[in-house]
């Protein structure tokens, strides 16, 4: 009842306002039309990529606008990719032939899976990524998908027009008006503008608008966006500083070397580009009470620490970590940049002081003594929408045709942005061809939980994915992701590449000829014993074993089973992918 | 009806799926049904002495100024008298006392009114038909100011829960009980099962989330599963009482059984205070099992009265002796009743040896039966004569016909009936709910998996099987309680 009579008073502001927004744009509609297309999407972070190439993908003629193309792909804060909960994420991307997996395949420098002893469902599958190769791989593969155009501009306004009477909205975006007064128009448009709208960035106590360190807020677009009645909020985040990496003591450090074999993030990557022996390795620092007390003693030189704004309470900077938990070594990984890059990024060391006293802090720190500040950590305040004023298929609620997806929405990181990404440039161009929205469930991804939480619950911080978030962790998991999205994908929205989907359907098919091969070999208990004496299989029963039960046993997996069976399963161990997955779904009875 | 309730806050939490509201929304559940005042008669229809009319919104204060005129509120939670009329025709309706409650401090959490009226029908009717005619005050639905101090956090659903079963506790013990639950004791049990289960959740959480990644303290999966063994005693410690809390709820049941004639349906009817089974010289006058609720010395009770045990009858006879024998063993506590003057009978023996006995010594099952032996006709033994049983366990002496020894049982009775029942005003709060057993036993099973698994995840998933027990007693337990404790215990992050 108290909903329904907001919802009253807000159709009567909403009549309102739209008189006065039309009333604005309507000069607007003289300017020079320049080519018409499906999809724009505004800005070329990893949302904004992922975006475009989706609506590419669907069929769409599609425009990607951002300020400088030489920065699509940049990876503005840590240098990695994935995690846990991060990493499940990225599989889903990629189940719905999402870039950022693929790439990050052909750009890692130290793949390594989290949680390989907890359980398969929160395997947390993570690389380094060298920045530049990224960068390079991800605007190779941007400015050669077919239907894709690029073009540089920053985005002032949108074109608004009548909304459609079938649709909720109070009014529909058909283009945008770019800095320089020319229009493009479009029948959807996707906002991927990240920390633009209004960023600040602080170091100690200077502030200067830029959306990342060297670029340009946008500041017409957030002005536009506040008019048409979106609520608004603040967030703020932090960067560490980078460090030259000859000047680091690596030698008195703990090492931590990458997985051997590498696993990749792709379905439809067999291994990764680089050998395990070339990749590079992290190391493992703490700070101390000095670093305390250096942040201590000049928190009023600190103005993004002073702030009211909410940051998030993971990934925070070195003071809110000293600050809230007093007396403790926290940890600092010292992670590569890049193959040949000079510059090392210290993780968990994400710092807003005058850039004097972040140095001073560092060479505080073990195996830094002597290091080297090549730029200096910095704040980042920003506006976000609320992302309760989107649908789940991140269409707004107020502007027709008008999607959401990344930062925008209150979320923090390349996987989360991606994930956004990928849902809105396929919902955009669908909306396009007047079909029903993509919406994934929480049931069928971490993607879902994602949105969900977003459209229903709202945020006030950056939003970041956990595992903990999802109520079917158990059957949502890193190595079935293509299960639940590659065929739907396929299917229902033409996303999904030929090539992919043929990959998704032999294994399919393999898993379940595997299993009907497992549940067909039977011996008695005593026999599987002899055969498998490593298994904890009690001999007493009288009813003879399949295959399959001796599986559920933890300690025994596919290689064991064929080495005992070899005739009929040694064709299922030759693939590693359907071995492992064999072993880990439960198949029931 | 709770159950919808609960999918309508939840419905209300997420929010409508078209066009929302473009205010930033406060952090609580939107209130529903705020903004209208309701009004109701809140004692029992019919005629009474004393009727109570209570309303519930922002209007209270209106509707009372509008039936008191030309008086102003009278101070906040202080009775005053005040002559009620008619706000329209100013008719006056009644001289009553009337309270004002200004939100939040009142039951429902806003703004409420009562009016203590005399009871008669006309009187009742004419005050809520005045009540009717101030604008914005509509009449409530049935459980609406219960719903109302749910939604605005008054009353958690256990305390929901157990003032329903205020409202219709028919005796003194049940009206304990449910108050006591009122008072939230079985909410605050389950609350703090829930705090110490949603802390180990969390925890375990924790160390899959960041256990990898950020330095997480040693022994964080150490502590929750000690925290989990100790809930895992707690629970079951407490459900071995829980029983006890189901039979107070719907009455413990009282089985009268006796040889042929010993006058149980004469006792039958004296406890019960009416003509419950026909009383007969003749032996096998009750052939079937009859049952009446009964108030016995405060506690609810099912008094079942059974056929005379004894063998031979005939056909219809014997299968009341069948019924009774099966009512025996379901009883809760048996009044085994025997003539005084005839105890030497073989049809005596017999029940002294097959019954009473067994009961004495521990039933088949290891439960020992309650029983309590009354030796009836203690009219027709002699005056001051000697004890006519020196040898039979403790016994007490009863004439039904005069009523001699009547206290003495009902103190019996009282005694035996609060063991049974359990005495709500000692001891842990019971579990008066089938459903709170249910997801009380669900919890307990669940952590038994969590303690079995190797799995970490799958161990989780136990936990949080739990956890979503428990939340069907408590409520909570959503995703962002469990970062919240993340995030205040461990430094996590980058």
């Amino acid at each position: 009842m108290f909903s329904l009579r907001n919802c009253g008073l807000w159709v009567a502001a909403s009549l309102t306002k739209k008189r006065l927004t039309l009333a604005r744009f309507s000069g607007d509609s003289a300017a020079p039309l320049a080519t018409k297309f499906d999809v724009i999407v505004i800005g070329g972070g990893h949302a904004g990529t992922e975006a475009a190439a989706a609506a590419a993908r669907c069929g769409s003629r599609t425009l990607l606008l951002t300020h400088r193309v030489d920065t699509i792909g940049q990876m503005s804060c840590n240098p990695s990719f994935g995690g846990i909960g991060k990493g499940h994420l990225m599989r889903e991307v990629d189940a719905l032939d999402g870039l950022c997996s693929r790439i990050c395949d052909q750009s890692g420098v130290h793949y390594k899976v989290l949680n390989r002893r907890k359980g398969p469902a929160v395997w947390g599958l993570r690389a380094q990524i060298d920045r530049k190769l990224y960068k390079q791989n991800m605007q190779k593969e941007i400015l050669n998908t077919p239907l894709l155009t690029v073009q540089e501009g920053a985005v002032e306004d949108l074109i608004l027009t009548e909304p459609e009477p079938e649709y909720t909205g109070k009014c529909r975006v058909s283009g945008v008006v770019l800095a320089d007064g020319s229009t493009v128009h479009a029948e959807s448009v996707v906002l991927t503008t990240g920390t633009f709208l209004r960023g600040v960035i602080v170091i100690g106590l200077e502030m200067h608008p830029a959306g990342r360190l060297g670029d340009q807020p946008s500041i017409g677009l957030a002005h536009t966006l506040e008019k048409l009645g979106f609520v608004v909020g603040r967030l703020k985040t932090g960067t560490p500083p980078r460090i030259a990496k000859e000047s680091i003591n690596f030698s008195i450090l703990n090492k931590q070397t990458p997985d051997n074999p590498s696993i990749p993030f792709s379905f439809i990557s067999e291994t990764v580009w680089i050998k395990p022996e070339d990749q590079l390795p992290c190391y493992l620092t703490h700070t101390n009470p000095k670093v305390d007390e250096i942040v201590l003693e000049n928190l009023h030189l600190n103005s993004h620490i002073k702030e009211t704004t909410r940051g998030p309470r993971y990934c925070p900077s070195i003071e809110s970590k000293v600050l809230r938990f007093p007396n403790r070594l926290h940890q600092v990984w010292l992670e590569p940049e890049g193959m040949d890059s000079d510059l090392i990024y210290p993780q968990g060391l994400s710092v807003t002081l005058p850039a004097e006293l972040q140095e001073k802090m560092i060479t505080c720190i073990k195996g830094l003594e002597k290091a080297k500040m090549i730029q200096p950590g910095y704040g980042v305040q920003y506006d976000y929408l609320d992302p309760r004023q989107i649908t789940p298929s991140l269409e707004t609620h107020l502007v027709q045709r008008l999607f959401f997806a990344g930062q925008i929405n209150g979320t923090t990181g390349y996987e989360e942005a991606a994930a956004q990404g990928v849902i809105a440039g396929i919902n955009a161009s669908l909306r396009v061809k007047r079909k029903p929205p993509f919406v994934v469930s929480r049931t069928e991804g971490y993607i879902g939980v994602l949105i969900d939480d977003l459209t229903t619950l709202g945020t006030n911080e950056p939003y970041r994915m956990f595992t903990s978030r999802a109520e079917f962790r158990l059957s949502l998991r890193p190595d079935n992701a293509d299960s639940r999205l590659t065929f739907r994908g396929y299917k229902e929205v033409g996303c999904v590449s030929q090539q992919r989907y043929e990959r998704a359907s032999w294994m399919k098919s393999s898993l379940e000829e595997g299993i009907s091969v497992l549940k067909s070999i039977e011996f008695s208990s005593s026999k599987w014993k002899k055969l498998i004496p490593e298994a904890s299989i009690s001999i007493g029963k009288s009813l003879p074993l399949r295959a399959l039960d001796v599986l559920k046993y933890e300690e025994v997996d596919m290689k064991l089973l064929a080495t005992a069976v070899p005739a009929p399963l040694k064709k299922y161990i030759t693939c590693r992918e359907l071995a492992e997955r064999l072993k880990i779904e439960d198949w029931g009875c | 009806m709770w159950r919808g309730l609960w999918t309508l806050v939840a419905r209300a939490a997420r929010g409508p799926r078209s066009p929302r509201p473009c205010t930033r929304q406060g952090s609580g559940v939107p209130v529903p049904g705020s903004g209208t005042t309701i009004f109701a008669l809140s004692s029992g229809h019919g005629r009474c002495g004393i009727a109570v009319i209570r309303t519930s919104g922002p209007a209270s204060g209106h509707a009372l100024r509008s039936l008191t005129a030309p008086r102003d509120l009278p101070p906040a939670r202080s009775a005053c008298l005040r002559l009620l009329s008619h706000p329209r025709s100013g008719e006056p309706l009644d001289r009553a006392l009337v309270l004002w409650f200004p939100g939040p401090q009142s039951f429902t959490g806003e703004d409420c009114a009562e009016f203590h009226v005399h009871g008669g029908p006309a009187v009742v009717s004419g005050v809520l038909q005045a009540l009717g005619s101030v604008p914005g005050l509509r009449p409530a639905e049935a459980g609406e100011f219960t719903r109302r101090a749910f939604a605005h956090g008054k009353l958690s659903l256990t305390e929901v829960e157990g003032l329903a079963d205020l409202i219709h506790a028919e005796t003194e013990a049940q009206r304990r009980q449910a108050l006591r639950q009122l008072d939230g004791e079985l909410g605050h049990l389950c609350h703090g099962w829930a705090g110490t289960l949603t802390k180990a959740l969390a925890h375990v959480e924790a160390y899959i989330d960041f256990g990898e990644d950020d330095n997480l303290e040693e022994g964080v999966l150490e502590q929750a599963n000690s925290e989990v063994r100790e809930l895992q005693l707690a629970l079951g410690a407490h459900l071995r009482d829980a029983r006890r809390g189901q039979r107070l709820r719907s009455g413990a049941h009282v089985v009268v059984a006796g040889p042929p004639n010993a006058g149980k349906s004469s006792l039958v009817n004296l406890l019960s205070r009416k003509p419950v089974s026909i009383v007969s010289p003749e032996p096998g006058t009750t052939r079937d099992v009859l049952e009446t609720p009964v108030d016995l010395a405060g506690f609810p009770a099912l008094l079942s009265d059974t056929a005379g045990l004894r063998e031979g009858a005939g056909p219809v006879e014997q299968e009341g002796v069948r019924r009774a024998r099966e009512r025996l063993e379901q009883a809760d506590l048996i009044l085994a009743v025997l003539d005084a003057s005839d105890l030497a009978s073989p049809s005596s023996r017999n029940f002294l040896d097959t019954v009473v006995a067994p009961a004495g010594a521990g039933s088949p099952n290891g439960n020992s039966q309650r029983l309590l032996l009354v030796l009836n006709k203690s009219d027709l033994l002699p005056p001051g004569g000697p004890d006519p049983s020196p040898n039979l366990r403790p016994h007490l002496l009863l004439s039904c016909l005069t009523g001699e020894g009547l206290d003495g049982l009902l103190e019996a009775l009282r005694k035996e009936l609060a063991e049974v029942c359990g005495d709500p005003s000692t001891g842990p709060p019971l579990l008066t709910r089938a459903r709170h057993q249910h997801h009380l036993q669900g919890c307990l099973d669940a952590l038994g998996h969590y303690t079995q698994t190797k799995d970490l995840a799958l161990a989780a998933e136990a936990l949080r099987l739990a956890r979503g027990h428990l939340a069907r007693i408590t409520g909570g337990g959503g995703t962002e309680e469990i970062l919240d404790i993340i995030f205040r215990d461990f430094c996590v992050g980058k």
